[in-house]
């Protein structure tokens, strides 16, 4: 059964089943929110796709479910044909604040995932320097999270779900609180992780700048329908100039998808589907 | 690759930034030795003013003597010995219950809400208020004390446990979980390092909770032996003297145990988790 279902999806390593997810309000009226309505996507082995959407389309709803940290209403989650119902350490999320533990160094932030694994205190400490080292924070192993910046703590983050050795690396908008040019410099060691690991990468973003830079798809989800709008396959060679005339065409295809969606907001009475 | 540079050079930036931690410092010692002399000062000349008679204001040294005599023949050392043993099994027993049932809380959330309203309101109730049902209860005995002493810190443990647990960030409940952290791994590895800032606040409360209800505890249920017992003797035997003497080292146990040992303990957490930035 699960092999012959790996089969039919191809190279899929991750398969996003027509998933489903409301929420229901506390208000009086208990009125429900579709956030995701039969959602689908197949991500390839090593394919590093973005979602791109506002606030409020489900697309870190769509994350925590693929991470198996929330559950859907109905559709499954497959990852090499497996169906996933928890989480597990093949699918490792960074989110947004870091999720870092004040109460550890850095390098024993990183060991974190290992100590868990039982690994032994010798192998987990190689490691995790090794995964510092990757992030080029080795000056700062032994410092506590609060002594870093915010891309620094970023970093952290991504060594730390690195040293896990994921199939898949779920990106819950990492970079949203950082500064441009700090955010720079992440997206380009990000590429160059995904160039040298080859890791799956799901990437949720608001920013368009940085879904077209980065992905090798582009997935474009709408607040309205709570479903996927389009998809844009961007096969220009990295690093990519977002002032390019190609770039261009490209953002302002999804532009016009994301501007539809508020058009159609706006001429609605009830709002309540924007947030 | 020039991205690389440029992040050592951010971070060269960023480890200037980073201050040195001071500990206690001189001048710190100096305000305080200030401020003992006058105190001892100002004590003094009121003495020598003779406003009140020396029975019921003596001086300084009268009551150094006093310490020095209690010290030798072995009252005071026996008084605090057995005072401090009651404190700490007293508030091990709290430590215990109190975890426990606040764990419970958290784990059973209809338990959780009742009890946190019942807990809730014996905070409040004076503890001194249950020793003439733990006398008729368990007679002038240590027991009895020890009961009074529990009932006075348990519930603030209780409260901080399941208070302390139930505000830890979701976020990191979520990331441990996403690392494979469950049962008694995120239980061990997150929740109890996550709610630590806050239980030790907590259980600093609740050390002196414990404190104030032994010392009166010691006083009303008498059994012979103790700082509470010594002040009641004191009080007997009308000699101020006395009462002033052991009034001075409940002063400084309170001291080492707040000041030393629940600061120091604190002082580390929080300077590890970076929440003392606001005071350099």
């Amino acid at each position: 059964m699960i092999t012959s279902e790996y089969r039919q999806s191809a190279t899929a390593v991750l398969k996003v089943n027509e998933v489903s997810k409301a929420f229901q309000y506390a208000s009086p009226d208990s009125q429900t929110h579709v956030v995701l309505n039969r959602v689908s996507i197949d991500v390839k082995d090593g394919e590093f796709v973005t979602i791109v959407g506002p606030s409020g389309c489900g697309k870190s709803t769509l994350l925590n479910i693929i991470a198996g940290l929330e559950s859907p209403d109905s559709g499954s989650i497959l990852v090499k044909g497996e169906r996933k119902v928890s989480t597990s350490r093949d699918r490792i999320v960074i989110f947004q604040e870091g999720a870092l533990f004040p109460w550890l160094t850095v390098l024993e932030n990183v060991e974190f995932g290992l100590k868990l694994a039982g690994v032994s205190l010798d192998k987990r400490r190689q490691a995790a320097r090794h995964f510092v080292d990757t992030v080029q924070l080795s000056r700062f192993a032994n410092s506590y999270i609060y002594q870093l910046s915010g891309g620094m703590k970023q970093r952290v983050a991504i060594a730390r779900a690195l040293a896990i050795d994921p199939d898949i690396l779920l990106m819950d908008e990492p970079f949203a609180a950082l500064d441009v040019q700090t955010r720079d410099l992440l997206h380009n060691q990000v590429l160059h992780l995904h160039e040298t690991t080859k890791k799956t990468i799901l990437f949720v973003t608001h920013n368009i700048n940085e879904a077209v830079l980065l992905g090798d798809r582009v997935v474009v989800m709408s607040p309205r329908t709570g479903s996927i709008k389009k998809e844009f396959a961007i096969s220009l060679p990295r690093p990519r100039d977002v002032g390019s005339p190609e770039m261009t065409v490209i953002k302002r295809q999804i532009l016009n998808e994301l501007e539809e969606d508020f058009h159609f907001a706006r001429r609605e009475t009830r709002t309540e589907t924007i947030q | 690759m020039n991205w690389k540079r440029t992040f050592t050079l951010l971070e060269e930036k960023h480890a200037q930034k980073q201050s040195s931690r001071r500990s206690f410092d001189i001048s710190d010692a100096a305000n305080i030795a200030l401020f003992l002399a006058a105190f001892v000062g100002i004590w003094q000349l009121v003495f020598l003013l003779k406003i009140w008679p020396a029975y019921l204001m003596p001086s300084p040294a009268m009551v150094i003597t006093e310490i020095g005599d209690l010290i030798e023949n072995n009252s005071l050392p026996i008084g605090i010995g057995v005072t401090l043993a009651r404190l700490a099994g007293g508030f091990a027993v709290s430590l215990g219950i109190g975890v426990g049932v606040g764990l419970a809380m958290v784990k059973f959330r209809g338990f959780g809400k009742t009890m946190s309203s019942f807990a809730v309101g014996l905070l409040t109730f004076p503890s001194i208020a249950w020793v003439p049902f733990s006398i008729i209860f368990f007679g002038f005995n240590d027991s009895a004390i020890l009961f009074v002493v529990v009932m006075a810190s348990v519930f603030s443990v209780i409260i901080t446990t399941y208070s302390s647990i139930r505000n830890i960030p979701p976020i990191y409940l979520r990331a441990a979980r996403n690392m494979g952290a469950n049962g008694f791994a995120l239980f061990r590895h997150v929740m109890i390092p996550a709610a630590t800032p806050s239980l030790i606040l907590g259980i600093r409360q609740a050390w002196s909770f414990a404190w104030h209800a032994l010392i009166g505890a010691e006083m009303l249920i008498t059994t012979l032996v103790g700082l509470g017992y010594i002040l009641s003797v004191g009080r007997d035997i009308n000699h101020m003297e006395t009462i002033i003497a052991t009034m001075i080292t409940i002063f400084v146990i309170g001291i080492i145990f707040d000041r030393i040992i629940f600061r120091k303990i604190e002082e580390r957490v929080r300077s590890r988790w970076g929440l003392d930035q606001h005071t350099e």
